[in-house]
């Protein structure tokens, strides 16, 4: 029974995070594009909903992952961290990338003109982008850090809330697939995730006072 | 009609110098760039083509017929 509940868990998981996303994708009215950009335009948009589910994928949802070993369930959150955090980082680039292949505006100049446009959905893409870089490379050089575990933790918890907060206001302002599913759907997670991590913060803190 | 939408648009204003006849504009309370008069696009395509993030879709359906002259 407990392994059902595990599998049922699994492809609850699956179909919100990444069946969810795909399908707003497939029904959104936004005209289609060439291949190549509508494939970054999905690889983008399940790289940010991997980064919702990581929320959930950690200590903070012990409820909803009740009989999983945790030590899996953190090796799951490394891996697609990883995966997906290189993801994002290149997503600027992704962007301009069709360019090499269309007449017009030169690649360079499509990337200059891009990230010198200050308007607040670039300037909050460029925050989350900082942000997300800091995440990954304190991930990564964590055991060099002079910090604990527990410190470490804390930083990380709080750069991830940072993080999701701006990119989130950064796709809901620019992101081409945009509408009011995508929309409400990414708001929901998000401030789902954002919640379940202070509401740990806050009960870690008062079982200590 | 030919320009078909604006998607993910940045608000460089690069289309709305780009556009011979003035079809794009930008709002200046979005700070987006809006199809204003779709009627007079001339399918060009030069605001695709400087569109840095490729927001402007053009109906692919829609292009000038060539005139070919008969006898």
């Amino acid at each position: 029974m407990d392994s059902r509940i595990k599998i049922y868990n699994r492809i609850l998981a699956i179909l919100i995070f990444t069946g969810l996303p795909v399908m707003f994708w497939a029904l959104s009215e936004v005209p289609r594009q060439s291949v190549l950009r509508e494939t970054i335009s999905i690889i983008t948009l399940l790289a940010f909903s991997i980064m919702l589910l990581q929320f959930y994928l950690a200590r903070i949802n012990r409820p909803m992952l009740k009989g999983q070993k945790m030590g899996k369930v953190l090796k799951w959150h490394k891996t697609l961290g990883y995966i997906f955090v290189v993801v994002l980082l290149i997503h600027p680039f992704l962007v301009i990338l069709p360019r090499y292949y269309e007449s017009g505006i030169n690649p360079k100049d499509a990337f200059i003109t891009m990230i010198t446009t200050f308007n607040k959905g670039i300037v909050l893409g460029i925050i989350a982008w900082g942000l997300m870089f800091l995440i990954g490379l304190t991930s990564l050089i964590r055991k060099v850090l002079p910090l604990s575990y527990k410190t470490w933790r804390l930083i990380h918890g709080i750069l991830s809330i940072a993080f999701i907060i701006t990119a989130s206001l950064h796709v809901l302002k620019l992101g081409r697939h945009i509408d009011t599913s995508l929309s409400v759907f990414i708001i929901l997670l998000a401030s789902g995730g954002v919640f379940l991590l202070i509401r740990t913060y806050i009960l870690s803190n008062s079982k200590k006072a | 009609m030919s320009i078909k939408s604006i998607n993910g648009c940045i608000g460089c204003g690069l289309c709305v110098k780009a556009c011979p006849t003035d079809v794009i504009r930008l709002n200046p309370k979005t700070k987006k760039a809006e199809i204003r008069y779709p009627a007079d696009c001339q399918i060009c395509h030069l605001c695709a083509m400087s569109c840095p993030v490729g927001a402007i879709t053009i109906s692919p359906e829609k292009s000038i017929p060539v005139i070919v002259s008969w006898g």
